[in-house]
């Protein structure tokens, strides 16, 4: 299994192709399968040098009890960059992936060229939205409850909550709510809910709106069609210099599992245009 | 001439190397009905890892990106160790 030392953890990766270096960065209880399973790594291996990683705390990369905020992990993605001898790569993040590849398009803009943001939830940004528009959430309350597992509504965002639930559950109400709500990764949860994850991934830790706005790299934000978050989506489009908003038909919030292909064909033209580019800071 | 492995034979290196590289210690014995995530408690990260394992045991290079496509394209999700089985069956004879 190929890992990289960075940051004093020893994180788990894949990579694939020559060309252009492009990082992925999965979401808060994913890990870099997503991106096989969706075909990402393979399509984009065909053009670029492309590299997906186990976020710390994820997968079979190392679980230090802290440091899961936005601007911890951002740094996270520039260690592994320089331990791998990356100058300067594209990033392509989902969900909180993508609130870490903006946090560290805005903390180090000489080393990331570009961005791919898919369905990020910004907590500067939470205003902005109605949270009890996502269906997806409601599901899986539902699902839950009938496992004897009562997810708060108005909290459904809170990780810790989220976590501190599951973890008080006996074997037998463990095993009816894995079966209920299909997680197979539940260890990898459980361990999950004993760091800082749940609160770090909430908290701005500086990436404010501000922040956000002073982003100049070219930026593909793409959103389910059926996205929660299309406040987001709008804000990002009228706020970034250099935004390219795009929609996936018949997705909500994991456009890369619901729709691989409407996903990962509208991620590889944009990389494939910016990178073909020799203008920066022009809206294409 | 290159003898290939017949699906018992394929079935007991599957159960090794899940054994071995895993950490898997399942309470039943793996059989081909014997489901990856639903049974075993596995991942789909740690399908990642075991073709990289398999790929290592059996010395080559195996479609893995098709098997883990169609795995993405599956309502549940979820694989039968006899799926893996019939793929390696037929992968290793090209």
């Amino acid at each position: 299994m190929p890992r990289i030392r960075a940051n004093d953890l020893s994180f788990h990766y894949q990579q694939t192709g020559d060309g252009p270096d492009v990082l992925l960065i999965h979401g808060v209880t994913g890990d870099l399968s997503v991106w096989l399973l969706s075909r990402t790594m393979e399509i984009l291996g065909r053009s670029f040098r492309t590299t997906a990683y186990d976020l710390r705390g994820h997968g079979y990369s190392d679980v230090p009890p802290s440091g899961y905020t936005s601007a911890d992990q951002a740094g996270d993605t520039i260690a592994i960059m320089d331990a791998m001898g990356i100058d300067r790569a594209m990033l392509v993040g989902h969900s909180f992936g993508g609130v870490i590849a903006m946090h560290a398009a805005a903390l180090y803009p000489d080393r990331i060229e570009a961005l791919v943001l898919s369905d990020p939830s910004f907590a500067a940004l939470r205003h902005l939205e109605d949270l009890g528009r996502w269906g997806h959430w409601e599901d899986f309350r539902d699902e839950a409850a009938e496992a004897g597992v009562a997810l708060s509504a108005e909290y459904w965002y809170d990780l810790a909550k989220f976590f501190d639930q599951v973890m008080h559950l006996d074997g037998e109400q463990l095993l009816r709510f894995r079966q209920a709500v299909g997680l197979p990764g539940l260890n990898r949860l459980l361990r999950l809910g004993k760091t800082t994850c749940g609160d770090d991934a909430q908290s701005v830790a500086g990436l404010t709106e501000e922040v956000i706005c002073s982003v100049t790299q070219p930026v593909l934000a793409i959103f389910g069609e059926f996205s929660p978050f299309l406040a987001t989506a709008d804000y990002l489009d009228r706020n970034l210099r250099n935004c390219v908003g795009a929609r996936v038909s018949g997705a909500k919030h994991r456009a890369p599992e619901e729709n691989s292909e409407g996903f990962v064909d509208r991620v590889n033209r944009f990389l494939l245009e910016t990178s073909a580019s020799t203008l920066t800071g022009v809206r294409s | 001439m290159t003898t290939i492995p017949d699906r018992a034979a394929i079935l007991r290196e599957v159960s090794s190397v899940l054994a071995h590289e895993l950490g898997v210690s399942p309470t039943m014995p793996i059989d081909e009905r014997t489901r990856f995530f639903a049974d075993l408690g596995l991942a789909s990260i740690d399908a990642v890892v075991l073709s990289e394992a398999l790929q290592r045991h059996f010395g080559r290079t195996l479609p893995f990106h098709d098997l883990m496509a169609e795995i993405g394209r599956r309502t549940d999700r979820d694989l039968a160790i006899g799926e893996l089985v019939s793929f390696l069956v037929e992968n290793l004879k090209l």
